[in-house]
């Protein structure tokens, strides 16, 4: 069985430093398939993966070669996307990784995107873990996955609106048509303490604090080395509370 | 199994995809120029019963986690096989190598991967004649009228390449042959309801010669879909007895759309864009559509951001079309629909097209009469229905004179 932990946020607030922290933790107990669902960040540079393909990119180009007729009429589609899917995945020895890609332009992609859900399904099946990081929207989830989720940890940092973000997406994720497990909060870059208003706003929304984490001294300086998230010492406050969460779970 | 090979073989290893990090090698597949597979008929005496040929390095001559060359070409021979039974042989190469233990196959053809993990290797799966041995058996305990069998493993990079030219040819041939097929061969049509989460009266008949509207699946998508997923959105659907050949009105159509119209709709045309047209969901990909003024059709693609002859951009006149109705004179369709045989042939097919977005009559040349193709309007030529009136008077389009023939 394939253990789903699905990273939501709103921008800004260290959601694809603490799924790429995740995502190492847990790739020290078995294998793990990292989804990058949030075009506008890089889980790739955050594990310290290269990049292929984009998994949208593939589904364009199944779409083009469909319009232009490129295509064998008797090898079905969807063998063809299974393989452009394993072509964009990016292989390393305990993490694989997807990148999304954007979301789909104008057009009909119900035939590719339920084409893509099999596919997805399929390969997610051989892996301990998979852990997608997701944009606030959580549009991916919804159209390419009907992977049920274990666990919906969603990341905001010390303010009114990044609770009210988290508070959106538990409540967005109940439309979607995948079944969730446990969902919690964690507040990034906390200061002495959570503030009192923030902690009555996290009460009043039924949020389910996992973890407070205190700005973390050592990011700034691997920023600007451009080394990636997971180089992160042992001692770093976010490597800490990533234990913790990993822990907390049960995993 | 046990006992036989040195690694278990079933069912049960199906879907078991083989990381990287766990392969021992791989052959083909994105890293590789050069490879391919394919299955040949051949007379009883041309084929060495239970041969296996290597041609090139075996495993044990390969390096650890590298990418290698293949061609693996299988030959048979059987009182009851038949040179149309070739591809279908071909397609068990991926289900029986998927039933061996830490092996893993993807696509086929010109595009195969084939990855063996280190597990297995360990076992003693660690020559291609012990793979070769393994599927031997089961092809020939599966499939019974085949009487003699043999394989070659090539994994000699210009000997692949050399091959691969020849293998090609056939691809192609079999490719052409599939775009012949009619609703005549077959006893069996597709419907697809992927659209009717949008679209509830909408249900997409999916014959040889007619794909469903968005583009996306053709009978062979049918056919390959419901047999992965019979429970899924793709249902197999019994072609019944032909009504009208013309106009492609079968009574299996027929049912299936008052099935799953909830009644809406007890009739359906196939091929035609009058009375009882199919119906359209929102995911088409052109419209087919009527021009009264000369009673003729034009047709537009979602691609075409402008306005069409009659004065409405594709978005607009797909509001007026989607949503599982019937609307006479209205045909979300698929443009490869173009390249049938039986494209709208009741309403006189593609010789009464009198204007197209120029994207389309490029892309679509090899399938417009060549004596017409100057004589269907484009965006460049005319701007409305007036302009067209006028164009096609001038060319002398052969529908406007009246030298079409409707099949009867």
């Amino acid at each position: 069985m394939t253990t789903t932990i699905a990273v939501a946020g709103k921008g800004g607030v260290g959601k694809t430093a603490i799924a790429a922290l995740l995502i190492d933790l847990l790739s020290k107990k078995g294998v793990v398939l990292a989804i990058d669902a949030d075009p506008s960040t890089n889980l790739n540079d955050a594990l310290g993966l290269s990049l292929r393909e984009t998994v949208g990119r593939a589904r364009e180009e199944l779409t083009e070669d469909i319009k232009k007729g490129r295509l064998s009429p008797t090898i079905s589609k969807q063998d063809v996307l299974d393989m452009r899917i394993m072509e964009a995945l990016v292989e390393s020895p305990k993490i694989d990784l997807l990148a999304m890609g954007r979301p789909e332009g104008p057009g009909c992609y119900c035939a590719a995107n339920h084409m893509l859900r099999l596919s997805m399904e399929r390969l997610a099946k051989n892996y301990d873990y998979m852990v997608m990081d997701c944009e606030a929207g959580m549009e991916h989830v919804s159209r390419q996955t009907t992977q049920d989720i274990d666990f919906l940890l969603t990341i905001s940092d010390p303010t009114m609106r990044g609770i009210t973000a988290a508070a959106r997406m538990k409540e967005l994720i109940k439309e979607m048509r995948t079944k969730v497990g446990k969902v919690y909060l964690a507040v990034n870059r906390v200061k002495d303490g959570l503030p009192q208003e923030i902690e009555k706003a996290i009460g009043d929304f039924g949020l389910d604090l996992i973890a407070t984490i205190p700005e973390d001294p050592y990011l700034a300086e691997l920023e600007i080395k451009g080394k990636p998230i997971i180089e992160l010492p042992e001692d770093s406050p976010l490597q800490l509370r990533a234990k913790e969460i990993v822990a907390k779970f049960g995993l | 199994m046990a006992g036989i090979f040195p690694v278990d073989v079933g069912p049960q290893y199906e879907g078991e995809v083989i990381r990287k990090g766990d392969m021992y090698v791989e052959f083909g597949g994105p890293e590789v120029k050069s490879k391919f597979e394919l299955v040949t008929l051949k007379s009883p005496d041309e084929v060495e019963n239970e041969k296996i040929e290597v041609v090139g390095p075996n495993i044990a001559d390969m390096k650890e986690g590298a990418s290698y060359p293949m061609a693996l070409m299988i030959d048979v021979a059987g009182a009851g096989l038949e040179k149309d039974m070739e591809p279908v042989l071909e397609r068990r190469i991926h289900l029986y190598t998927n039933y061996i233990e830490g092996l893993y196959h993807m696509n086929q053809r010109q595009d195969m991967w084939l990855r063996l993990n280190k597990d297995s290797f360990a076992k003693g799966l660690n020559s291609l004649e012990e793979i070769g041995k393994i599927l031997m058996f089961l092809y020939t305990s599966e499939i019974d009228i085949i009487e003699k069998i043999s394989m070659t493993f090539i994994t000699d990079e210009k000997k692949v390449e050399e091959l691969l030219t020849e293998a090609m040819k056939i691809y192609n041939e079999r490719d052409e042959k599939a775009r012949g097929l009619k609703e005549e061969d077959v006893e069996e049509f597709y419907s697809c309801a992927l659209c009717q989460s949008f679209a509830p009266t909408h249900i997409c008949a999916i014959t040889p010669e007619r794909i469903a509207n968005c583009g996306a699946i053709n009978w062979f998508d049918g056919k390959a879909a419901y047999k992965l997923d019979p429970e899924g959105p793709i249902q197999e659907v019994k072609k019944g007895e032909p009504i009208d050949p013309i106009r492609g009105e079968y009574t299996g159509a027929n049912q299936l759309a008052a099935e799953k119209s909830m009644g809406a709709y007890t009739r359906v045309y196939l091929h035609s864009a009058f009375e009882y047209p199919h119906t359209s969901c929102g995911c088409f990909q052109a419209i087919w559509f009527y021009i009264p003024e000369v009673d003729a059709f034009g047709i537009v693609h979602r691609d075409f951001a402008g306005e069409t002859v009659v004065g409405t951009r594709f978005s607009t006149m797909a509001a007026d079309t989607s949503g599982g109705r019937q609307v006479e004179g209205f045909l979300g369709l698929a443009l490869e629909y173009l390249r049938s045989p039986k494209f709208l042939q009741a309403d006189g097919g593609i010789k009464r097209l009198v204007w197209a977005p120029k994207e389309i009559k490029e892309m679509y040349k090899d399938v417009i009469p060549e004596d017409l193709y100057d004589k269907i309007a484009t965006e460049e030529d005319v701007k409305n229905v007036d302009e067209l009136v006028e164009f096609l008077d001038r060319v002398g389009h052969p529908w406007v004179k009246g030298e079409v023939e409707l099949p009867v």
